[in-house]
Formats: C-alpha cells, structure tokens, sequence
C-alpha cells in the first residue's frame, strides 16, 4: 500500500489524473455528457414523462417551417448585432473616460462594474418597473419636457419591446466591456502617445494609429464574450417580456425554453438549443484567430 | 492586492494631461461620465425609492416622482412576513456557498496538475477546460433536467449545488492557473529536494502564495452562483427550495396586480449582498475579471 502511494507520489502521470479526477467527473457528468444527451434529444420526439423515439431531422425540418422559430432567429440575430455593436461603442467611449487621470478612479470603476455584478433577473425587474405602461418614469419625465403626449407602452409594442430589451441589455453589458478594454488601455505605455504627438498627431489620429491597432487583440476577446452572453441571454426576455408581444422579443433561448419546459416538448426544445451551437462556435473562432493576432503582436513566432 | 496578475499598470498616469485645459476637459470628460453614471446607476436608485414609496405615491402621476414623501416599511415587512423570501434568502446563501468551495476546491486541483504536474496531455486538459468555459447554461438546461429527473434531484439544493459547478470550474481553474503560473518553479523545486511531497508542495507553498487568487475566483464564483437563473428555474418547483431571483420573478407577482414595492424591495435585498461582497474585494473581482479575459 506505501509502496502504491509513493509510486503514485512520484509518478507525475499518475498524480496529475488523480488531480484532476473531481473535476473530469463532474465536467463529464454534468457537461459533456448533457452536450451529447441535448443534441440526441434534438434527434427525438421526447416529451416530458415520456420517453422519445429517434426521428432523425423531423424536429429542425418543423422549426425550419415554423414562422416562431424563423421570427425568435431573426430576433436573436437583431437583438446580437445591435445590443454589441452600441455595447461597444459605449464601453469603448466610457474605457477611454475612465482611462483619463481623475480622481477616485478605483471608486468609479467599481461603482461602473455595479449593473454587471447585481443579479441580472432582479435588475430586469427594476427595467419591468421603469418600462411600466401606466407609471414608467421614463414616460412621466418625458411628457414634462412636452416631448410626447401620451405614455409610451414600452413592453406592449413589437418594435418598442424589441428595443427596450436591448436597452436594458446594454445597460447590463456596457460595464464589463468597458472595464476589460480600460485593463487593455492602460497597458499602452504613455510614452507612445508623447512620440505620436510629437509627430504632430492629432486626438484623433492618435485614437486611430496607436490606441485601436494596440487594443484590437483584447476587443476580439472582449467582443466575443459580449456577443456570446448576449446570442444566450435568457433571464433579461423571460423577465419583461416572456417572448412577448407576438413573440416579437422571443430569442433562441426563451423559445426553447418555452417550448421543452411550459410546453412539454423536450426534443423539440433541445433541437432549438442545439441550433444555437454553429453560431457560437463562429463566435469562438473569430476569438481564436483574434488571440493568434495577439500571440504575433506579442512576437511570438507565425505558425 | 492582486498585482501578481494585475496588470502592469503604467506609473505614469499623468501624461499629457497638463495640455488639456480645464474647460474642455469639463465638457469631453466629465458631463459624458456623468451621464454614464446617472443612466448606470439611475435603476438601484430607482429600486431604492420604490422599496420605502407608499402605494398611493407609487401609483400617482402627480408630484416628484424621484423623492418619497411618506416612507413605509409595509414593503419590506410584506416581504419578510407574507412570502418566502427568507428561505429563498437563505436557500441562496447555501447553494452558492457550498458550489463554491466545491468547485474552488477541484478547481485547485485540477489547476495545479495542469500547470505545474504537466502531466501527459495536459496541455489539450487545460485548452478543453477552456472550452467548457464556453458553453453557456442556455444550452445544457434540458438535457441537464432530463438528468435531475432521473436521478431524483428534481427539486432539491443539492440540484444546483451540482450543477452550478459546470460553469463555475472552467472558469475558476482557467484563473488560477494564470496565478500558479505566476508563482516561480524555483520555490517548488527547493521544497522537492527538502523531501516535500506533491501534496505538501501544494497545501504549505502554493496555496499560501496563491491566496489573492482564490478571492479572486472566490468572489467570481460566488456572484456567478447568486445570479444564476436558468437552472434554479428548471430545476426547483417548490416554493420553500427557490433561490431569490426565481422566487422574485415567479412568486412575487400575483396575476396583474404587481406589487412594485415588495417586487424592488425583493430585487433590492437580494442585490445588496453580492453588491456589499463585491465592494470589499473590487481590486479582486476586476483582477479576476481582466484576468480571465486577458489570459
């Protein structure tokens, strides 16, 4: 028995997979496995209580006809594209704020990071609130300014849910981007900026030829993280909308939770799940050759 | 605190600053944060107000609405005393205490056979642990109820204390091994030649010198694990198991009646621990935060 022990002590092999093993476990069980067991569930008719037959690729040739599935990707591709686009354009204008010298810059940061770190469910609540029909603020102070005549149904229309979702989205996002990309900022040493102004560049020309070509490596990454919360973002719809109004807000995630938990139909859920999964491994791809881009800069040699 | 993967900031702060007068620097930079920080903060301090505003203040056009005339505590006492909201309260507290020692406790491990053991293969171990960082809960949610079902967790804790731990590992142990690769092999190998074991390496070098670290995926874990949504929602029927941001969206809404005062105060309290956490260990929570994205 000593004798097993300080074998497996010394043998660097051994060691490690018995390191390793709590952690396999419960990534196999609960995350491989499940990865597998959803894409299978996409091939099969199950409901829940019931058992599923396979039925090969009957569930995406429905979803593929199905006019909710069509509109909840349209929406999940709007929804992206626009939510991390402004996301950032904001985090990147508030990085450059922040990167400015001012006074109690570790208190502004962390007051900035609030929205990201507050459960997002319990702030969506508060977004419920404000974007009340009858009593939203945002209504009530408009209308004082004279700026409109009536309240606003923010959650009621098709196009106003659609953009306060996003509203409500980049409220959320903004802060993470703008604390990752404010790390990036100030890794660029000053003296780049003294050389370039000395070159006679402008703000603008410095923005454009230093900062940006420096800080692209850490916004492939930012930005890929960004658009995969918000491609899967679930608790900020099922929160003010539940999908709807017509389905207007539905994204892939609410809808296939719709459809396998209220609904029944575990197959057909898992089949939206997994249609999710070739999106995202774009995503991750762009963040690959992004920190490939990053491993040059950093002299790394081509491979 | 946490400069070890901090990052290397630049001492020289100033800049060119002095040529920047004071006027324009008003207007370019101090009226935009300003703005970010009345529309990023404006929802907390719209909660607090809801949270002490009587109904009839909250259901009137007339006023100011941005200050509370009359504040009551019938909200909050309607909260603690009519609902559940102290065991979901509670319940919260215990599943992300406990997913996040364990997933603390494996992540360790598992970061230091991947970084010091190096151990065959674990170069493909630490790039597939980092691809499990990046698959979302939004896809795992039904095949992972399919499960909970058959094993007979449905509706209990220990559901989530298991659960919670797929996206809380990757992460975590992406993290640390970032730290331990910061702590110099030299150390270690003097403690080999003294006759220490792996072990002993571990618990009486590493760890000590890893400490910021751990707060850092600490703090990381346990904010991931009090926000978590999805799977509390799938996984927990009862009222009395619930954690707090299912219980607020689900319990606290009867019908169209809303109770907005019980609804901030719930969204409220259940806010303020992870955000009086994180205000004690912000330089860690950012380190961790950077950290991860950077490495």
């Amino acid at each position: 028995m000593t004798a097993l022990l300080a074998r497996i002590q010394n043998d660097r092999n051994a060691l490690g997979l018995l390191f390793l093993l709590p952690t396999a476990v419960l990534l196999l069980l609960f995350l491989t496995y499940p990865l597998g067991l959803g894409t299978w569930l996409g091939f099969t008719d199950t409901k829940i209580g019931r058992g599923g037959e396979w039925i090969g690729l009957e569930n995406y040739a429905f979803l593929w006809g199905d006019e909710v599935t069509r509109l909840a990707l349209f929406n999940t591709l709007f929804y992206t594209v626009v939510a991390s686009i402004i996301k950032f354009g904001l985090g990147l204008w508030l990085a450059l704020l922040l990167n400015k010298h001012l006074p109690f810059k570790a208190f502004l940061r962390a007051i900035v990071l609030l929205p990201f770190i507050v459960p997002t469910a319990l702030s969506a609540i508060a977004f419920w609130w404000i974007y009340d029909s009858q009593f939203s603020i945002i209504s009530w102070a408009l209308q004082r300014m004279g700026l409109i005549d009536g309240y606003i149904d923010f959650l009621g229309q098709p196009w106003a849910a659609r953009f306060s979702t996003i509203a409500a989205n980049i409220w959320r996002g903004v802060p993470f981007v703008a604390i990752t990309l404010l790390a990036g900022l100030q890794t660029i040493a000053p003296s780049y900026y003294e050389a370039a102004s000395l070159d006679g560049a402008s703000p603008l020309q410095q923005f454009r030829y230093v900062t940006l070509p420096l800080l692209t490596p850490i916004i492939a990454v930012v930005m890929t993280f960004s658009v995969l919360f918000t491609f899967t973002d679930f608790q900020l719809i099922y929160v003010l909308t539940r999908g709807g109004p017509l389905n207007a807000t539905h994204l892939m995630a609410t809808l296939s939770f719709q459809r396998a938990i209220p609904g029944g139909s575990l197959g057909e859920g898992a089949a939206i799940a997994t249609a999710m999964v070739p999106f995202l491994l774009a995503a991750i791809l762009v963040s690959y050759f992004g920190l490939q881009r990053r491993a040059w800069q950093q002299g790394a040699k081509d491979t | 605190m946490a400069t070890s993967i901090a990052t290397p900031e630049v001492t020289d702060t100033q800049g060119m600053n002095y040529l920047v007068s004071l006027p324009r620097r008003l207007v370019t930079v101090w009226l935009p944060l300003t703005v970010f920080l009345i529309v990023l903060l404006f929802p907390f301090y719209w909660m607090v107000i809801t949270t002490f505003k009587p109904n009839e203040e909250l259901l009137s056009r007339e006023g100011n609405p941005f200050w509370v005339k009359n504040p009551t505590l019938d909200h909050i006492k309607k909260l603690l005393f009519d609902t559940a909201y102290p065991d979901w309260l509670w319940n919260t507290v215990l599943v992300s205490v406990t997913s996040t020692f364990l997933s603390i406790a494996c992540s360790v491990l598992a970061a230091y056979a991947i970084e010091r053991l190096r151990f065959r293969g674990s170069r493909y171990v630490g790039m597939s642990i980092f691809l499990a960082y990046l698959v979302p809960p939004s896809i795992l949610f039904i095949p992972l109820a399919t499960m909970v079902y058959k094993l007979n967790l449905f509706d209990t804790r220990l559901a989530l204390i298991l659960t919670y731990p797929t996206f809380l590992i990757p992460f975590c142990t992406w993290l640390l091994m970032g730290y331990f690769k910061s702590i110099p092999l030299e150390l270690e190998e003097c403690a080999l030649i003294d006759g220490a074991n792996r072990w002993q390496i571990l618990v009486r070098i590493i760890l000590p010198l890893a400490v910021p670290g751990l707060i850092s995926a600490g703090i990381f874990a346990f904010t991931l694990s009090w926000n978590e949504f999805i799977y509390a929602l799938t996984f927990i029927s009862s009222s009395e198991v619930k954690t707090v941001p299912v219980g607020v969206v689900t319990e606290l809404v009867e019908g169209d009646v809303y109770h907005w005062g019980s609804l901030m105060a719930g969204a409220l309290f259940g806010s303020l621990p992870v955000a009086i956490l994180y205000s004690f260990f912000v330089e860690y929570y950012v380190s961790g935060l950077t950290g991860a994205v950077k490495e």
